[in-house]
């Protein structure tokens, strides 16, 4: 199996999937495609690179970052591992624009939150999930003045 | 066809409520969620403060992203705080939504550049030596003008709000938002353009920050324009203050009360920068 040419080809579609959630609008079907489809058919394909490759890593394992390591000495398991972080941060971005849409958030402001969550996953999810909180620490405006 | 309908519903709400009606709470939100993601950055750039030893302009490379974020979520904040003198109408107009948006988005790309800046170890103000960053200082230049028009916006519909109550409160926050924007697009302007100063912000003395004064960071050797871009923007929250004051303890003067501040707050912008352009500090440390 061709590891670099299945990089690409799940960069490409999920680089696709983010600037269809940024900038397009939340058209029923296409949110249904990339929760449905490409999500599930990344994780499908990590799970298939988990089965055939995972256990032949000599020293590998999640419990020393030096095993961490020996996992992705692995090219199958490096890219199982990317096609991990492609496959999350998508379903993270796509929960973070339905509470966004939810809440009613503009999408100049989901932009940027989302281009986090895009470039580093959790710093996205930091930033909306403080975000979204903020409105409750804010008390409501004072009457009548 | 079941297995097809299954499929398509992706369990996506509806937009909210606040982002379809005019609702009058929408601007304020809006604002808030600006504030909370500078409060998100502001978190982490001040544990990354304490383990990064980059240094620029010889002093710790997350000093400024934390400037940053502490004076655009007070910016932000003080447009909540005198937003309640709007008149629902005004609260619900597209001018007052888009301008919060406006500057909303603009702090957002401000914190976000300087701080990407900041993780590569670079500087943001005035670094225009490779495209991609002559573009980023660029960018943050159009978002700056952002900022202050949606302050101005909000002065200028105060004041087309007119109101009897609170008048002083009134009167300061439309001198304060209006003359504070118009000042610090003046000030910043020049801070920026370089036309004065070769090297931005500093004329005379130690050309950097570690001699600054502490937090403020301005020279204590030469002079530095960074004053009287700092005494512009602060009108916008100083002439409201003084306004309120002057609601409670001396209700039949407000007028003058806040006139006398306005006329004394641009003096002390102009002293500023015309000490700086002498090339004297602020204060000698």
């Amino acid at each position: 199996m061709d590891f670099h040419f299945l990089f690409l080809l799940c960069n490409q579609i999920v680089l696709v999937s983010w600037l269809v959630l940024i900038a397009l609008p939340r058209w029923p079907l296409v949110i249904a495609t990339m929760r449905n489809g490409i999500i599930l058919l990344l994780s499908l394909l990590y799970a298939v690179l988990m089965f055939v490759y995972f256990f032949r890593v000599e020293g590998g394992g999640f419990g020393s970052l030096e095993a961490v390591r020996a996992l992705f000495s692995s090219d199958p398991v490096l890219l199982g591992g990317w096609v991990h972080y492609l496959a999350f941060d998508l379903f993270v971005g796509l929960w973070v624009a339905a509470r966004a849409d939810e809440i009613g958030m503009s999408r100049f402001l989901q932009g940027p939150i989302l281009l986090l969550t895009f470039m580093f996953g959790p710093a996205g999810l930091l930033a909306f999930e403080i975000m979204r909180r903020s409105r409750q620490v804010f008390p409501p405006p004072p009457e009548g003045i | 066809m079941a297995l097809l309908a299954h499929f398509v519903s992706a369990d996506h709400p509806r937009p909210g409520v606040f982002a379809q009606s005019g609702s009058p709470d929408l601007a304020r939100c809006v604002l808030i969620f600006g504030i909370g993601f500078q409060i998100a950055m502001l978190g982490t750039s001040a544990i990354a403060y304490a383990f990064d030893e980059r240094l620029v302009n010889a002093i710790n490379i997350w000093t400024k992203p934390l400037k940053f974020q502490i004076s655009l979520s007070l910016h932000m904040l003080t447009m909540i705080w005198l937003m309640p003198l709007l008149s629902e109408s005004w609260l619900r107009s597209r001018s007052i939504r888009w301008s919060a948006t406006a500057v909303a988005f603009a702090a957002m790309f401000e914190t976000a550049y300087i701080v990407l800046q900041s993780a590569r170890g670079r500087g943001s103000h005035y670094i225009v030596q490779t495209p991609p960053e002559a573009a980023g200082y660029a960018a943050m230049g159009v978002g700056s003008v952002a900022l202050v028009l949606g302050s101005f916006i909000l002065g200028f519909a105060i004041w087309r709000t007119g109101g009897r109550a609170h008048p002083g409160f009134r009167l300061g926050a439309i001198l304060g938002l209006t003359i504070g924007s118009v000042l610090t697009l003046v000030t910043a302007g020049i801070l920026s353009s370089g036309r004065l100063i070769e090297s931005g912000r500093w004329i005379a003395g130690l050309k950097n920050d570690a001699s600054g004064l502490p937090l403020l960071g301005w020279s204590t050797t030469g002079g530095d324009y960074r004053v009287a871009h700092f005494f512009s923007t602060h009108i916008m929250q100083a002439l409201p203050l003084l306004g309120l004051t002057a609601d409670r303890l001396l209700p039949s003067k407000v007028r003058l009360v806040v006139g006398v501040g306005a006329l004394g707050s641009v003096a002390v912008v102009a002293a500023t920068f015309m000490q700086a352009r002498s090339g004297l500090p602020f204060l000698a440390w």
